[in-house]
């Protein structure tokens, strides 16, 4: 569905110094700086997988998406989506994709999103029968009904986020971009957009590539992770090789006295005792407490995903650095 | 070519969205539509001062009342040639706005074109009451052009609003490589105001002049069709002219054509 090989961005920045004398010199005499935001990055997408696509800010995730929706031009390398190459931006193409950007709208400000819907309608070509269809389940799905009347100006963020994402997908795209689809939005509306992406993934079995800072639309959405810095792709692979690969080990969690588990490595948290091991040593340490404390309430679990992405991140950084870059 | 061609069917299959969308725009924006369309009323300024002028006998053989129609007709050329895509794509570029656009399956220059057309009627609807105040005034303004006259016209005014599209969308486009696009406009629209017939019919200028208006765009964005409207040029006399007037409507949308591609591109070299 996605075929991506040596995928570069380089990126012309003009640099400017500060003070008047270097404005006047800026006018006849501008200095360059390359920036290689994406730096040869390779993979495949299988039709129908929920990839996270997760970096810190500023490592090129954002300007892969936008190769890969034809929004920005490579310098180099390639790039296939549904087997065209995306910034020839040709109809039959965009018909089937759509980029959901957290901060950028489509809504017509002024009208009522349902204006919008029908002026996608007749963008798109999508037959009437199955423009009411779609409407039907999308004004469902994400609970519409009672403000699809009103001036987008005047919907709360959270309905406007809905409406921008109905909007997005009345063409039944089968290639779901989402670039923070969540950024801004209250914790109940994170949880509805989350779970109508799931829901339209099994629906449609749609493919989905999300971008997002926010931990829980990863594991929530995403099975598989892109993880990218500095321009370049450092793990590929499930949420669970990730862990595997980046947690450190697995966290032992028992309900009971700290006082007898302390010794075995166990710390406070949240009311519980929580002890973290490298995962051959995990049936030792259940041993090791089941002895303490006989009757303990025993759980084992991956260290949470933020913990995971920030030891990943931090391993990035290092290998960058020793690699003797900046970009 | 096919692609732009799909584009265009697209375009007149969106025509009853985009012009459903542009009355509710106009309803929403009442106020300043009528606003906008009022501002639009120079040539009546212009009509005073060259009526205050030719009080005292006719000016390169515009009396008055030839005086009054000449601006009478630019007032309604202007109307149905308003475009302004040259703010639209400065905005949409330096705000990123551009990018949702892009991704609909039509040429975001296409999808503007046919929202501006979309709204032409409203605007004639606000300009009308004044028209009729102004033949009421002067009913001798009322001059009903032959059939032929009628069709050029036709044919001269849509050529005069697409060069005035092309040129504000070219200029527009400067957005991609300058920060202040609009600057730039600024000295074209001096240009224009002189050599259009704006501020005065061009049959005013010095006869050594005249040769170069002919053949320069100016003339073609609003002066012509003002003459054959206004009676001033007979549709045989007016042919030749609109064929120049097309000339420049496919260079200039050549030009357009290569630099909106170029301009994506380096678009894309922004991060919006």
């Amino acid at each position: 569905m996605i075929r991506v090989r040596e995928l570069t961005k380089v990126y012309r920045v003009p640099i400017k110094q500060p003070g008047l004398w270097n404005s006047v010199r800026s006018i006849w005499y501008r200095e360059f700086r390359e920036v290689r935001a994406v730096d040869g990055i390779s993979f495949d997408i299988e039709p129908g997988e929920r990839i996270g696509f997760l970096g810190p800010n500023g490592a090129g995730k954002t300007t892969a998406l936008k190769m890969m929706t034809g929004l920005l031009h490579p310098t180099s390398g390639e790039v296939a989506v549904a087997g065209f190459r995306p910034q020839d931006r040709h109809a039959a193409f965009l018909k089937q994709i759509t980029l959901v950007m957290g901060q950028k709208q489509q809504l017509l400000w002024d009208l009522p999103p349902l204006e919008t819907f029908a002026l996608n309608r007749a963008l798109f070509d999508i037959p009437k029968a199955k423009f009411h269809e779609t409407l039907d389940e999308l004004t469902e799905l994400l609970d519409m009904k009672d403000f699809l009347d009103q001036p987008a100006r005047n919907l709360s963020l959270g309905q406007r986020m809905r409406a921008e994402l109905a909007a997005a997908l009345l063409h039944r795209p089968h290639i779901l971009f989402l670039d923070e689809p969540t950024i801004g939005l209250d914790v109940q509306v994170q949880a509805d957009v989350r779970r109508f992406v799931a829901e339209y993934n099994r629906r449609h079995q749609a493919t989905i590539l999300l971008t997002s800072h926010d931990m829980t639309d990863v594991s929530a959405i995403a099975r598989r992770i892109l993880l990218i810095d500095h321009g370049v792709v450092r793990f590929d692979g499930s949420l669970a090789d990730l862990s595997r690969k980046f947690g450190g080990g697995r966290r032992v969690v028992v309900q009971g006295p700290l006082d007898r588990l302390a010794a075995l490595g166990f710390v406070a948290e949240e009311g519980r005792c929580v002890a973290t091991v490298d995962r051959d040593k995990v049936n030792e340490l259940l041993h090791a407490v089941l002895q303490v404390v006989p009757s303990a309430d025993l759980t084992v679990e991956d260290p949470p995903l933020e913990e995971v992405i920030r030891r990943a991140f931090g391993e990035a950084r290092e290998k960058h650095a020793a690699a003797g870059g900046a970009r | 070519m096919t692609e732009a061609i799909a584009d265009l069917g697209r375009a007149m299959r969106a025509a009853p969205a985009l012009f459903r969308v542009a009355f509710a725009d106009v309803v929403a924006y009442r106020a300043e539509m009528a606003i906008w369309v009022l501002s639009a009323t120079m040539p009546l300024i212009m009509l005073a001062m060259w009526n205050a002028v030719a009080a005292e006998g006719p000016v390169a053989g515009f009396g008055q009342t030839e005086i009054a129609r000449y601006f009478a007709a630019t007032l309604v050329v202007r109307q149905l040639t308003g475009a302004w895509i040259l703010w639209q794509l400065n905005y949409l570029i330096r705000h990123g706005g551009l990018s949702p656009l892009l991704l609909r399956p039509m040429s975001p220059l296409l999808y503007e074109a046919a929202s501006m057309l979309s709204a032409m009627p409203f605007r004639i609807v606000i300009l009308m009451p004044f028209l009729g105040l102004l033949v009421a005034w002067r009913p001798e303004l009322w001059a009903t052009p032959s059939l032929p006259s009628l069709a050029l016209f036709a044919v001269s005014v849509s050529l005069a609003w697409m060069l005035s599209f092309l040129v504000q969308a070219l200029f527009g486009m400067a957005s991609f490589w300058l920060d202040q696009s609009l600057g730039l406009f600024g000295v074209w629209f001096a240009a224009w105001g002189l050599f259009s017939g704006y501020v005065a019919p061009t049959a005013l200028f010095p006869e050594g002049v005249q040769p170069v208006l002919y053949w320069l765009p100016f003339r073609g964005m609003l002066g012509l069709p003002v003459e054959i409207l206004g009676g001033f040029l007979d549709w045989r006399a007016a042919l030749p002219e609109v064929g120049i007037q097309l000339g420049w409507v496919v260079v200039i949308g050549v030009i357009v054509r290569y630099t909106w591609k170029r301009g994506v591109i380096r678009y894309g070299a922004h991060g919006a």
